[in-house]
């Protein structure tokens, strides 16, 4: 996600990137499966014991099928562990453009407000930059990924530059109005997601199209209608010329030069032959997902830096962040059934953060947005009901009520006590020490999970929902760390050496060559699915170690 | 985006996606690691032509066309949906599952052959479905516990609406739609969407 950025804006700036990919090169004709149909897939599409012994993990996450198990990690290869006490899950998928062929593409900005929270109410450290720094940043990304979002005039949630925005269904518009009516602080939108509606030259140029509403996205897509590093970011890379792919190859350490302070290059493996490779570059970025990136900087521990590279400061691997989800509801909101849908919307509606914001909020700060949608049953319905013969058979063949499905996602305190480390003794299969992870969420988002409920049982019954189902508000935990698939925070940028590995460019203050923009970056992480803000992040850092490199200052 | 938060947050349990050890803890049976289950490999069931034999086979079928009859459109025979039993039977599940589904039917058999009076099978297409009525009604309002009869019917609705003429011809599948319209007559699309 956030590398194929990297690697284009700094090829477009005339410099030759390479990028070391653990995982092998992705090709849309070999690994993307998006003409499956439903009878294609074998035996009802049910993973396999074979998923279950090989995915014990991966085979959990939404988007695993048995036609999209290329995507996920075989987690006997790449093992790690949680501390006593505590549960993670860590959802990867290591091959060229990473997660981005698997993302749920859903892109908010963060605003003033987020970047403000730290300094506000004392977690973490201060954000070393404001919205107004971003601001290009989210403008230059979006235009170039494809946002399809509506203008709202949120300053909760900045509007940026989109395509058109996918229509709320006739129950979504009942809903909304209702929402908005009783609450009104509170706003239903069309969801912002990178899929295109209305492609630019540009997109075009680089081979993608209109997204054809099918909503598999998670197959990989042939008409390179949503946003992924394969189908935008390596494409506009590699037509600079100065584009070096270099797959099946994990990068284990980075190296500095002890006399000069900088990184020289990488020390790599050969997933394949166990083969040790350095490559040499003058500048590094690190692009590995928040663990893994956390985790090479680690184990490049020095005489010098003997508690992990850029870690003088000693917050590496610390303020561990996800979103929280856990607040989920469902309900049939009654009426219309006389209208219906056509096509299958990659997307949904979006309720922008309201508690502590436009409402007060009692036992927390920060707060939570929601995605969701309502859309008519289908035939699954049928499976867990009375009834058989004709009659069930043409009761299903008409389409059932408008169901609305949300889910809350909520912001994690930074919190140094939620940190990874390496263990001291096991490794993975090429000799890479194992991660620790000791990550539990508290009070705060405990609380908050519960008002989310709370809030969601108020929505459903404003817009008269029927069979309305939420766990139970007084008793409800957040889900696990890691469920969310945001992890992010571990390397935290900040305004002072002693308290941030990384400066307001994303630099690593110890080593002036060294860069991190995935999203182990983040020193607060908003309640905001995060990509888009990885990916402005990193177009601004490359940019900035383009001038850098320019001006001989690197 | 709807059926992805139910499937992302494990509101329902996800539909499309069971596996033999946890569709059978679902079914109350024994809990069996994948790594303990899987004894016996397809190869080996494939020289006898599957796991279940014609009699069973024959009761698949009786029950799986009663379930989805022939109307204008495929009923489930038709559509394929007892080949779709069988092969899970043979080359998916574990001896677990096998041995679940053996029972099931047997039971399953028994208790309709009371219905009818007779032979469920070969009783005529009023006598099957009055019995399966009568079985399904007391099933689900709750009169008795039938996990295996709950598992089977589910089983057969998902095979039938995944086949291509349950999906294409009974309901309406478009595969690149080309666009997404929120809100439209249901007079212009009647039928539910298969996917």
């Amino acid at each position: 996600m956030s590398g194929g950025w990297v690697a284009k804006e700094l090829c477009e700036q005339g410099f030759k990137v390479a990028v070391i990919e653990r995982g092998r090169a992705v090709s849309p004709q070999k690994d993307y499966t998006d003409f499956i149909n439903p009878w294609d897939a074998e035996h009802l599409n049910r993973k396999t014991d074979q998923d279950r012994k090989d995915h014990p993990i991966q085979s959990n996450v939404y988007a695993f099928q048995t036609y999209t198990r290329q995507f996920w990690v075989n987690d006997n290869d790449h093992p790690y562990e949680t501390a006593e006490g505590t549960e993670f899950r860590w959802y990867r998928g290591y091959h060229e453009g990473g997660r981005s062929i698997m993302w749920g593409r859903q892109s908010y900005r963060m605003s003033e407000i987020d970047f403000e929270a730290n300094q506000k109410d004392g977690h973490g450290v201060d954000w070393p930059v404001r919205y107004a720094d971003l601001k290009p940043w989210y403008d230059h990304v979006e235009r170039f990924a494809g946002i399809s979002g509506s203008m709202e005039g949120l300053d909760i949630l900045p509007d940026g530059v989109f395509q058109p925005p996918h229509d709320l269904t006739c129950a979504e518009l009942d809903f909304r109005d209702a929402v908005e009516s009783t609450f009104p602080g509170r706003r239903v939108i069309p969801g912002r997601v990178a899929n295109l509606t209305e492609p630019t030259q540009e997109q075009i140029e680089l081979g993608r199209g209109k997204c054809m509403a099918r909503n598999h996205c998670f197959q990989g897509c042939s008409f390179g209608a949503y946003f992924s590093s394969n189908s935008a970011t390596l494409p506009a890379a590699r037509r600079t010329g100065n584009f070096t792919l270099i797959p099946d190859r994990a990068v284990h350490k980075v190296i500095v030069d002890e006399s000069t302070g900088r990184a020289t290059g990488v020390e790599t493996v050969d997933v394949n032959t166990g083969e040790k490779i350095v490559v040499t570059a003058r500048v590094v970025f690190l692009n590995a997902g928040t663990i893994p990136s956390t985790m090479i900087l680690m184990n490049s521990a020095t005489s010098a830096a003997p508690n992990g590279l850029a870690n003088s400061s000693g917050q590496l691997g610390k303020n561990m962040m996800d979103h929280h989800s856990g607040a989920r509801g469902s309900a049939i909101l009654p009426g219309h059934l006389d209208k219906h849908t056509f096509g299958r919307r990659p997307n949904g509606f979006y309720i922008p953060r309201f508690r502590n914001h436009t409402e007060e909020a009692e036992g927390f700060v920060r707060g939570f947005g929601y995605q969701g949608g309502a859309m008519r049953e289908r035939w699954w319905s049928a499976m867990g009901k009375k009834g058989v013969g004709a009659e069930l058979k043409s009761e299903t063949q008409s389409p059932g009520p408008w169901r609305i499905g949300m889910v809350a996602f909520g912001e994690v305190l930074p919190n140094e006590k939620n940190h990874i480390r390496l263990h001291a003794n096991k490794t993975d299969k090429w000799g890479f020490p194992v991660p620790v992870l000791d990550v539990a969420w508290g009070d705060n988002e405990r609380n908050m999970v519960r008002q989310a409920i709370k809030d969601t049982r108020a929505m459903l019954e404003a817009a008269g929902g029927i069979d309305i189902q939420t766990d139970d508000p007084e008793t409800a935990e957040p889900a696990p760390p890691g469920i969310g698939i945001h992890e992010m925070g571990t390397a935290r940028m900040g305004r002072d050496p002693s308290t941030s590995v990384l400066n307001e460019w994303n630099q690593a203050w110890d080593i002036p060559n060294l860069f991190v923009t995935d999203g182990s970056f983040m020193t607060s992480g908003g309640c905001q699915n995060p990509s888009l803000t990885y990916m402005a992040f990193s177009a601004r850092a490359a940019n900035h170690a383009a001038e850098l490199l320019k001006e001989g200052a690197l | 985006m709807t059926d992805l938060i139910f499937d992302r947050r494990n509101m329902f349990k996800s539909l499309l996606a069971i596996s033999a050890a946890s569709a059978l803890a679902a079914c109350g049976g024994a809990e069996v690691s994948p790594s303990e289950s899987s004894s016996d490999g397809p190869a080996e069931r494939a020289e006898t032509g599957g796991f279940f034999g014609p009699e069973e086979l024959a009761l698949i079928s009786a029950l799986a066309d009663t379930i989805i009859p022939a109307t204008d459109t495929a009923g489930a025979v038709a559509a394929g949906v007892p080949d779709t039993v069988q092969s899970l039977a043979t080359d998916w599940g574990d001896d677990a599952f096998r041995t679940y589904w053996r029972n099931g039917l047997t039971a399953l058999g028994s208790a309709l052959n009371t219905h009818v009076g007779g032979d469920f099978v070969s009783a005529d297409e009023d006598q099957r479905l009055a019995a399966l009525t009568a079985h399904d009604a007391s099933v689900f309002d709750g009169d008795i516990q039938d996990r295996f009869y709950r598992d089977f019917k589910a089983t057969v609705v998902q095979a039938y609406y995944m086949s291509e003429p349950g999906a294409t011809e009974e309901l309406a599948y478009e595969p690149v739609p080309g666009e997404w319209i929120g809100c439209v007559p249901l007079a212009d699309f009647p039928k539910t969407w298969a996917t």
